[in-house]
């Protein structure tokens, strides 16, 4: 694998000034009591599974559990992830791994969050788990021995957020190639990305490498694809 | 320009030119693939070596991106001990277009025609999908008759989506004129959506807290005619397949998958119901009117492709049954919520009403703002499986993190299991019995 300090260290504290988030902000109040959303479901109301939890791993392993639109979660502590999936797997029948996403808020302790998305098939549950990470040690344990299907999920948060998984049997990007040295999801990736980071196949056969698929966006024209003759408009110009 | 990997494949020239460390990696990952599982095979994670007598060689087969049986940009590396296969890993991201990242600097309601370009043979049912997850976020209610109108037209995009699965399935199989005849439905669909949308294929048709525009008599008509001619047509290519042998060699016994390992590998939709387990998100976290209509939730327990074509076959049935029990009790109503921080003013309040002008550019520009720090996630059943968005706010009109939750992304993963030990002909089968699209899967 190759060495992402450059990654960590350099890129992204200059930017945390001159490119904090713009806030197209309306005034909302806080979430208060959402027991009335419409959209709420009864297999997220899951808060006998997270006091069984906190009754098998304690206070520090187990964090603070929210509520919003019936879906209750838990903050779970990253070293002891796999434990408790596999007690959900095992004890509780969470059994059927739904999805598994990376968050990145931005904030200046625990930046990046892991997020489970657990089934129970047979008692019709939805859990979440989040697993809080910071940006210094960036390593969460992989679950992929207790749910196979976290192989690929896992790879997808590595790719975007640069989110490394002890443990992975097959940690390779998603979907940016292996070449690619940067980490698209994370807020101070510009949306346009980076001139010269990916190379893309050539536009005419002889030619070089696309550099900057964007070039005419980041302010320099791409050269012309074949000859083609100006018009008279363009010669007038 | 001129890199010089040291990998095999360097020797073919321009074709490697570019990302050479990405193929490097996939043919290590090749080389050392189940050295976790098993450890007999301790790959070193170099290159594959060639031997002297070209017959001691395992052959490695490139299939795709570029190749018409991946059905879209799909890339299959296999290791072949003769004609079976022994290694598979699959590559994708060829069409990442990078839309989680793209939503979070759109509003909700513009983030909407990125999901038509997702699942792009069921943009309906995308479109559902985003409006509940949104709605849920901001706990907006949605009115009566747009809901039963949502699951409507979502079955009608199943339908749309299964046919296309069909068509091409067989033609993979080598059948060709099923594939004709299946896109004479998907034509009938799509002059659907045409009435009722606008728009033939990406219809953008729901919004956040109710639809675009109401159904109009001559839509209705035709839906009704649609689901009155249907039913006889898909029996008449069950006569045709069900028992036909070709189709039923081609697929019995390819690419078996048992219960426990479809729930281990993460499988959705009909795969996982071809399986044998009963999961199905329109029963498991009903959402619409889902709970109030009677239909089935077909399931086979051999787990191979010919349970999986049944369960297709079967689930295009109980979905024109749903249209007809939506058609029947449709109720009279309003088709968006009445209220203008949850949904976008008519356009006859746009057009004679200062307020209602006022409310149609505020909700352009900002749009719906959740409370900040609301989570929610939201799944419904989608053709190819659970199709959930998870999404953040911060308070403003914008997300602040959405994970798109593609079934296609989940079924691939279990397809590069699948295909290790089967036939290297059988390959073109599997891909059309998980059924994948890769604007799903590659996000």
């Amino acid at each position: 694998m190759r060495d992402d300090a450059k990654n960590v260290a350099d890129k992204t504290v200059p930017h945390r000034e001159d490119e904090a988030l713009k806030f197209y902000f309306t005034p909302t109040d806080p979430p208060g009591d959402t027991s009335d959303n419409p959209h709420a479901k009864a297999s997220t109301q899951v808060a006998d599974v997270i006091d069984a939890l906190r009754e098998e791993f304690g206070e520090p392993a187990i964090g603070e559990m929210r509520v919003y639109a019936g879906e209750h979660e838990v903050v779970v502590d990253r070293f002891r992830t796999i434990e408790v999936c596999r007690y959900l797997k095992e004890e509780q029948g969470f059994d059927y791994l739904s999805a598994l996403g990376g968050v990145d808020r931005f904030v200046e302790g625990d930046r990046f969050e892991v997020v489970y998305n657990l089934l129970s098939l047979d008692d019709a549950k939805r859990i979440r788990l989040r697993v809080r990470v910071d940006e210094d040690d960036l390593t969460v344990p992989s679950i992929s021995s207790v749910f196979r299907s976290a192989t690929w999920h896992e790879r997808e948060v590595y790719d975007m957020l640069g989110i490394r998984f002890d443990g992975h049997p097959d940690l390779r990007r998603m979907f940016m190639p292996e070449d690619f040295e940067y980490y698209p999801q994370r807020k101070e990736f510009p949306l346009l990305g980076v001139p010269g980071s990916l190379p893309l196949p050539p536009q005419t056969p002889e030619g070089d490498l696309t550099m900057d698929p964007f070039a005419a966006a980041h302010g320099s024209k791409p050269r012309e694809s074949f000859d083609e003759p100006k018009s008279d408009f363009e010669q007038s110009l | 320009m001129s890199i010089a990997p040291q990998f095999v494949g360097a020797d073919l020239g321009q074709a490697f030119r570019f990302w050479p460390r990405h193929n490097e990696a996939i043919y290590k990952r090749l080389e050392s693939k189940h050295a976790w599982l098993e450890d007999q095979h301790v790959g070193d994670g170099g290159a594959p070596v060639f031997e002297e007598d070209p017959l001691e060689n395992e052959m490695i087969l490139n299939m795709g991106p570029q190749h018409p049986a991946t059905h879209g940009v799909l890339r299959c590396v296999v290791k072949m001990d003769g004609e079976l296969i022994e290694r598979a890993v699959l590559d994708i991201g060829y069409l990442h277009r990078g839309i989680e990242k793209l939503a979070e600097s759109k509003t909700y309601q513009e983030f909407m025609p990125y999901t038509d370009r997702m699942d792009y043979l069921s943009p309906y049912s995308n479109n559902v999908a985003w409006c509940l997850a949104v709605e849920k976020l901001a706990g907006i209610e949605v009115p009566e008759r747009a809901q039963w109108i949502r699951m409507m037209m979502s079955e009608l995009a199943r339908v749309s989506s299964h046919l296309l699965w069909l068509g091409v399935g067989l033609m993979d199989a080598g059948a060709v004129s099923v594939f004709l005849w299946t896109f004479q439905g998907r034509e009938d669909i799509y002059k659907i959506f045409d009435e009722v949308a606008g728009a033939r294929f990406t219809v953008s048709h729901s919004r956040i807290g109710g639809i675009a525009s109401d159904l109009t008599p001559s839509s209705l008509a035709m839906i009704k005619d649609f689901v009155d001619r249907y039913p006889k047509v898909i029996k008449d290519w069950q006569n045709l397949l069900n028992r036909n042998r070709i189709w039923i060699d081609r697929n019995k016994g390819v690419g078996t998958i048992t219960a426990e390992e479809a729930k281990e590998l993460g499988l959705t939709g009909a795969n996982l119901r071809g399986s044998g387990v009963p999961y199905d998100v329109r029963r498991f976290e009903p959402y619409l009117k889902y709970d109030d209509v009677d239909f089935n939730i077909p399931i086979r327990t051999e787990g191979d492709c010919l349970a999986r074509y049944f369960v297709r076959m079967e689930e295009m049935l109980e979905s024109i049954k749903i249209i007809e029990q939506c058609l029947a009790r449709l109720p009279e109503g309003k088709i968006r919520a009445d209220d203008a921080k949850s949904a976008y003013p008519s356009k006859e309040e746009v057009y004679y009403s200062m307020e209602g002008m006022i409310h149609d550019f505020m909700y352009t520009d900002t749009g719906v703002a959740p409370p900040k720090g609301a989570r929610a996630y939201h799944a419904i059943e989608a053709p190819k499986g659970e199709l959930g968005f998870y999404l953040e706010s911060d308070g403003t009109g914008r997300p602040s993190r959405v994970h798109i939750n593609s079934p296609s992304f989940s079924n691939l993963q279990a397809l590069e299991y699948m295909m290790e030990g089967e036939a290297v002909a059988d390959v073109v089968v599997l891909i059309g019995s998980i059924d994948p699209v890769m604007g799903e899967a590659d996000k």
